[in-house]
């Protein structure tokens, strides 16, 4: 099930893109499985069905699913290691941010790597999970 | 663009009240417009104006690009019409009231009824008096879906009603959007349920449209901000499109439209000590635009 959170800035296409590549990642929609039909989905989540087809065809053009001339859509074969590339990149980008602003302060390349391993030890202690 | 009904100069007064002025319209196939309005601003008006209830005093209304009038039926056809107090003829069961409604109609399609009847729960020999009124709106429902109407206009249908009932509405309305491409006029002050399905806004206040733009853009562009200064704020300091505004002591609250990177950067060169900056909800935003 996705869920749609009105209140949200992300838009309600974005989260039912989120949604579908999340199911994706977590294996529970495989690659040349059907997706539900945009009527259905529709239907289910209770949104308009324009903006699940938004959706639909934004997935389309990246590369996530396909749409078979006048059937349902698909997941695609090589959709998982998109999401996981797509993952890569904006972690990549939070470090890239946190370097940067760490030599903004001057600290050198030592040091930052003082901190990030600093921050994994201390998650380490402290029990957190370790997220996604 | 798909052009199906537009409202020119459209004016109506009730002996010396005017309820709304020159008022302009454009609304296309295959779309959900939310018509947003308190009540008695004139909302259930000009839907009776658009359904050939009653007439406008000025102005024309073109559907298929074509001009209709308070005169001419034919248009009705295509028009599905949900009103907040449907009439019925309570003895009538609901397959007597569906037979009854199917005459008036040349697009009616009584292969649909049954679908309909079972998507709804309603049950053909129910007498409609002994119905709910979640199960009579859905009887209104499916009599206006099996006309195959091009255009369904509501008028606040789900007022007074169950949450379980309304969601089973809306649903029924994603189902029609999602195949036939009906055009939707949904006219309510009950906002919250229309904020998944609405494409486009119009909102009525004081007798003219305060509001005609697609929801994306109002929601992209409508931001609550919260701020506490060391000062109190300078009166007036250079941003418009404040909506509401509140303040108790140095804190401020605003609701502004249109947001831009431009306002942000002023407010935050007032320094304030602690800034929040966020989004509204459907219902939010309408209860900012009519508090001007």
């Amino acid at each position: 099930m996705i869920t749609i959170e009105t209140t949200s800035f992300i838009p309600i296409y974005e989260q039912i893109k989120n949604g579908i590549k999340g199911k994706i990642s977590l294996g529970v929609l495989k690659a040349n499985e059907p997706l539900p039909s945009i009527r259905d989905l529709a239907a289910e989540l209770v949104v308009n069905p324009n903006t699940v087809a938004r959706a639909y065809r934004d997935l389309e053009s990246e590369g996530f699913i396909t749409t078979r001339k006048g059937k349902a859509s698909f997941v695609t074969e090589n959709s998982s290691s998109l999401i996981k590339q797509e993952r890569q990149r904006f972690i990549d980008e939070v470090f890239e941010r946190a370097i940067s602003e760490a030599r903004k302060f001057g600290l050198g390349e030592e040091e930052i790597r003082d901190i990030v391993e600093a921050r994994l030890k201390a998650r380490g202690k402290s029990g957190r999970g370790e997220g996604r | 663009m798909n052009e199906l009904l537009r409202i020119t100069g459209l004016s109506k007064s009730f002996g010396r009240r005017s309820v709304f002025r020159d008022l302009n319209l454009a609304m296309n196939a295959g779309r959900v417009y939310g018509f947003l309005g308190k009540n008695g601003e004139g909302k259930t008006t000009l839907v009776r104006i658009l359904m050939g209830i009653i007439p406008a005093d000025s102005g024309e209304i073109h559907y298929k690009e074509a001009p209709v009038s308070f005169r001419s039926a034919g248009y009705k056809e295509e028009f599905g019409y949900i009103p907040e107090d449907p009439f019925f003829f309570g003895g009538m069961k609901v397959g007597e009231f569906l037979d009854f409604n199917a005459a008036f109609y040349r697009r009616w399609d009584g292969g649909r009824v049954d679908e309909l009847l079972g998507r709804f729960s309603l049950d053909k020999k129910a007498r409609i008096r002994t119905l709910s009124r979640g199960m009579k709106l859905k009887l209104e429902m499916a009599t206006a879906l099996a006309a195959n109407p091009s255009v369904l206009i509501l008028d606040d249908p789900t007022s007074g009603l169950d949450v379980p009932t309304r969601h089973d509405f809306l649903q029924g309305i994603v189902r029609e959007l999602a195949d036939s491409g009906t055009m939707i006029l949904f006219a309510t002050h009950l906002v919250h349920e229309l904020e998944r399905i609405v494409d486009h806004l119009f909102i009525l206040e004081g007798g003219r449209i305060i509001l005609d733009e697609e929801y994306e853009a109002v929601k992209n562009s409508t931001r609550r901000v919260r701020l506490d200064l060391e000062d109190q704020l300078p009166e007036g300091f250079g941003i418009d499109g404040i909506l509401t505004e509140s303040r108790e002591g140095r804190r401020v609250e605003m609701v502004i439209y249109p947001w831009s990177e431009d306002k942000k950067q002023k407010i935050e060169s007032l320094a304030p000590r602690n800034l929040e900056i966020e989004p509204l909800s459907l219902e939010d935003i309408f209860r900012s635009f009519v508090a001007r």
